[in-house]
C-alpha cells in the first residue's frame, strides 16, 4: 500500500512538471511578444486592428486584452491575479498616484523616450516620467443645446449653483412641452459609485481650484474637512439627485442612465466625452455640449479635464524595447494617429498629433482645454477603498432618500475625518 | 495475491489525474490560503515590501469591521429564508409532477431548466425584470400603476432586495433540488399508500405519516446543498444587485446586500488586501464547516430506516 502511495506521489509530480514545462517557452528569434492590458473595452477592436498593423510594421506581435467596463470586474484585480501568477503584461494601465504605488515595484522610468517632449500630462513621480497618457478626457454637465434654446437658457451662464437651481427648476416646468422624463440624467446606484463617488466628488477635490492644486485634497486627506466648501457641495448633489430620474438614479446602471440622455428623455447627462461612441450608435443627433458644474456658489468656468489613464511599462518584460517601440509608434506613426484619433475616438495628449475627434462632445472638452479653463482630476489622490466602499454607500443613501442633506454633510465628514 | 495488486495499481492510475487536479487546485490552495491569511501578502509591487508574518492581526481586524459583521447577519437571514423557500418550493413542485399529472414530464424538465442557465446570466435577466419589465407593466396595466412608481423599485430598498435575491435563488435552485425530491418520493413503496389508504388515512395523513419520514433521507441532502448553497451565493449577488442598495450599521454606511462571499472579494480586490479577504474566507469556511455539521446531525436522527 506504502509502495503505491508512493508510485502516485511520483506519478502526480512527473504530470505536474509536465505543466510546469508547458508554461515555460522561452521567446526565442528576433520579432518579440508583447502583452497589452488595458481597461477600455469600447476601443478593444481599434486598438487589436492597430497592433495587428504594427505587426506588419515591425514583426513584433502585440497581445490586447481589455479588461473592464464595470466597477465590479476591473482591471487592477486582473493584474494581481496575473502577478500573483507571475504572468504580469509587458504593459499595461494604471490611473494615478494610488495605482502607481501599488505597482511601484516594477514600473519603468520612461523619461528618455521621444514622446515626453510632446505631451504635458504625463504621468511623473518626483520629476520623472512614468506613464504614457493613453488620451484626454473630459467631464462637466453634458447639455442638450436644443432643448436649452427651447427653455431660453443660455449654456453660458451655467457655472454656478444659482444658475443651474433656476435653469434646472425651469426645465421641470416644461418637462411635457420637451418631452423629458426629468431634468438630469443622474446615476448612484450600487454599481455607479464611479459616477458619484470618483467624478462627482472630484468638484469637491477641484472645481474652481488652479489646475494641479492639491490643497484641498491634502487638506481632507489630513482630515481636515472645509465645512462651507462641503456644504455647497451638498447643495449641489442635492440638486442634481432631486431633478433626477429616480428609478435611473437608484436602480439605473450606465446604459440606462446615458440612454435617457441620447434619446432626449433628459437635458443633462453627468458623465464624459466617453459617451459619444453612446450618442452615434444611439442615433443621437441633436447639437451637445459641456458646461461647468454648479458645485459652488461663486462661478467656476471650466471643466475637468484630464489624461485618465497611463500605459506603464513593466521593468521586469524581456521585451522593453519593443513596448518602447509600441507606444513611440503610436504617437509617431500615421497609423498610431489614425488609431488613437479616428478609430478609437479618443482626443489625443499629444502636441504632434493633428487630427480631431468627431464625436461632439469631444470636440467640447477640445474647446474648453483650449481656452485653458480646465480643472484636473484629483479623485485618484484617494484609494479605490475610500471611494467605492466609504464613500459611494453615502451617496447611494442619499440617493434613495434614506439620508438627507444634514446627514449626508455629516456622514461624508466622519468619513473624511477617517483618513487621517 | 498478485492480481489484487495490479487491479489495487489501476485503481490508482485511474485516480491519478482526478487526484492530481484536486490536489493541484483544492488541497495546495487550501493550505497556501491558509498559511496567506496569517501575512501581509498583497501580490502586488508595492516599494519595499517583503512578505510578514502578522499572526492574527487579519482576523482581528475582520471582525472589528462592521462591513464584515453585517455581511454575516445578512447572510445568515438570506440563507435561512432561502432554505426554507428553496425547500418547501421544490417539495411542493415534486409532489405536483409525481401526481398523475398529464405532462408531467415537461414540467420537470421545465422546472430543471433555470438551474441550467449560469447565476452570472440569471442575476442580468432578473435585474432586468426589476428595473424594467416591472415598471413597463405598471404603465401598461393602470390596476398596477404601483409598480411603475420608482418609490416601488423592487432592489431600491435593502429589504426587497434580500427578497428579490431570495426569489432568483428559488427559481434557479428549487428545480435541482426538486429532482432529488422526485427520486425520494418515487422510492417510497406504494404498498405503505395502500395499506394507508384501507386504514382510512386521507391524503394528508398519508403526506404527513409515510412520505414525509420516508423521504428525510433527501431532506438530509437537500438541507445541506442549499444551505452551503446559499451561504456561498456569489454570482446572483454580484449581478443582481452589486452590493446595493446601501444600508446603515453600527453608524457605518456600508453596501446593504452584501453576502459574505462579495464581501471577502471586496475586501481582496477593491480594499487591496488580499490577506485579509483571505483571513475572512478562512473564518468563513469554519463556520459554514460547524453550521452543515450541525444541520446534517440534525436531520440525521430524524432519518429511518426501512
Amino acid at each position: 500500500m506504502k509502495k503505491l502511495l508512493i508510485v502516485v506521489v511520483i506519478m502526480v509530480a512527473l504530470m505536474g512538471s509536465v505543466f510546469a514545462a508547458g508554461s515555460k517557452e522561452s521567446s526565442t528569434g528576433k520579432s518579440a511578444t508583447i502583452t497589452l492590458m488595458q481597461n477600455k473595452p469600447e476601443i478593444d477592436g481599434a486598438l487589436k486592428d492597430y497592433a495587428k498593423a504594427w505587426n506588419g510594421l515591425t514583426g513584433n506581435t502585440v497581445i490586447v486584452k481589455s479588461v473592464g467596463g464595470s466597477s465590479s470586474i476591473t482591471l487592477g484585480q486582473q493584474l494581481k491575479a496575473d502577478f500573483a501568477a507571475g504572468d504580469m503584461p509587458d504593459i499595461f494601465i494604471i490611473a494615478g498616484i494610488e495605482d502607481y504605488k501599488e505597482w511601484e515595484g516594477i514600473i519603468l522610468d520612461l523619461s528618455n523616450e521621444k514622446w515626453t517632449g510632446d505631451t504635458s500630462v504625463a504621468f511623473k513621480k518626483d520629476g520623472k516620467v512614468y506613464g504614457f497618457p493613453v488620451a484626454v478626457e473630459g467631464w462637466g454637465m453634458a447639455y442638450n443645446a436644443d432643448m436649452l434654446k427651447k427653455a431660453g437658457i443660455d449654456p453660458k451662464s451655467l457655472d454656478n449653483y444659482s444658475a443651474y437651481k433656476s435653469a434646472f427648476e425651469k426645465l421641470d416646468s416644461m418637462k411635457v412641452e420637451l418631452g423629458i422624463d426629468s431634468v438630469v440624467s443622474m446615476a448612484a446606484g450600487p454599481e455607479m459609485g464611479w459616477v458619484t463617488a470618483h467624478h462627482n466628488f472630484n468638484s469637491l477635490l477641484s472645481n474652481g481650484l488652479p489646475y494641479g492644486d492639491l490643497s484641498v485634497v491634502n487638506q481632507l486627506l489630513k482630515g481636515e474637512v472645509d465645512a462651507k466648501r462641503l456644504s455647497e457641495y451638498a447643495d449641489w448633489v442635492e440638486l442634481l439627485f432631486m431633478f433626477a430620474d429616480k428609478a435611473v438614479l437608484t436602480t439605473g446602471n450606465y446604459d440606462s442612465q446615458v440612454g435617457a440622455f441620447a434619446t432626449g428623455k433628459s437635458v443633462f447627462l453627468h458623465q464624459g466625452n466617453w459617451v459619444d461612441p453612446n450618442m452615434k450608435s444611439a442615433g443621437a443627433t441633436f447639437e451637445m455640449a459641456f458646461a461647468p458644474h454648479g458645485s459652488m456658489h461663486t462661478a467656476t468656468d471650466g471643466i475637468f479635464v484630464a489624461a485618465p489613464s497611463f500605459y506603464v511599462i513593466n521593468s521586469k518584460s524581456e521585451n522593453i524595447e519593443a513596448a518602447k517601440q509600441f507606444l513611440n509608434d503610436m504617437v509617431y506613426t500615421t497609423e498610431g494617429q489614425d488609431f488613437m484619433v479616428n478609430k478609437a475616438g479618443m482626443i489625443p495628449a499629444y502636441g504632434n498629433v493633428k487630427l480631431n475627434p468627431s464625436g461632439q462632445l469631444s470636440k467640447s472638452v477640445q474647446m474648453w482645454a483650449g481656452e485653458g479653463k480646465v480643472y484636473s482630476w484629483n479623485q485618484y489622490n484617494f484609494t479605490g477603498d475610500f471611494r467605492d466602499l466609504t464613500l459611494a454607500p453615502i451617496y447611494n443613501q442619499f440617493a434613495n432618500g434614506s439620508i438627507d442633506k444634514a446627514k449626508f454633510i455629516e456622514l461624508m465628514t466622519n468619513a473624511l475625518q477617517g483618513l487621517k | 495475491m498478485k492480481k489484487q495488486k495490479n487491479s489495487s495499481f489501476i485503481f490508482w492510475l485511474f485516480l491519478a489525474p482526478v487526484l492530481f487536479t484536486f490536489i493541484m487546485v483544492i488541497i495546495i490552495p487550501f493550505f497556501m490560503g491558509i498559511f496567506y491569511s496569517f501575512t501581509n501578502w498583497s501580490s502586488s509591487a508595492r516599494a519595499n515590501f517583503t512578505l510578514q508574518w502578522i499572526g492574527f492581526t487579519n482576523f482581528r481586524t475582520s471582525l472589528g469591521d462592521p462591513t464584515f459583521l453585517y455581511s454575516f447577519l445578512i447572510t445568515t437571514l438570506y440563507t435561512v429564508l432561502n432554505v426554507v423557500v428553496i425547500n418547501a418550493t421544490a417539495l411542493i413542485l415534486a409532489l405536483v409532477v409525481t401526481s398523475k399529472l398529464k405532462l408531467r414530464n415537461i414540467y420537470r424538465v421545465g422546472f430543471f431548466i433555470p438551474n441550467l442557465i449560469g447565476g452570472l446570466v440569471l442575476g442580468y435577466i432578473w435585474q432586468f425584470i426589476f428595473n424594467n419589465a416591472l415598471p413597463a407593466i405598471g404603465n401598461a396595466i393602470p390596476l398596477l400603476s404601483g409598480l411603475a412608481n420608482p418609490e416601488n423599485l423592487i432592489l431600491s430598498k435593502v429589504g426587497s432586495s434580500v427578497a428579490a435575491l431570495v426569489i432568483v435563488g428559488t427559481w434557479q435552485y428549487a428545480g435541482y433540488i426538486m429532482m432529488i425530491y422526485i427520486a425520494a418520493i418515487e422510492g417510497v413503496p406504494e404498498s405503505l399508500f395502500e395499506a394507508a389508504t384501507i386504514d382510512g388515512a386521507n391524503e394528508f395523513q398519508k403526506f404527513l405519516k409515510i412520505t414525509v419520514p420516508m423521504v428525510a433521507q433527501a431532506f438530509t441532502i437537500t438541507m445541506f446543498l442549499t444551505l452551503v448553497q446559499s451561504f456561498k451565493q456569489f454570482d446572483v449577488n454580484v449581478s443582481l444587485t452589486a452590493g446595493g442598495p446601501s444600508a446603515m450599521f453600527r453608524n457605518t454606511p456600508l453596501f446593504g446586500t452584501e453576502l459574505l462571499s462579495l464581501n471577502i472579494y471586496n475586501t481582496a480586490f477593491i480594499k487591496n488586501m488580499l490577506a485579509e479577504g483571505q483571513a475572512r474566507a478562512v473564518i468563513f469556511f469554519a463556520v459554514l464547516v460547524v453550521v452543515s455539521v450541525v444541520q446534517v446531525t440534525i436531520n440525521k436522527k430524524k432519518e429511518v430506516e426501512m
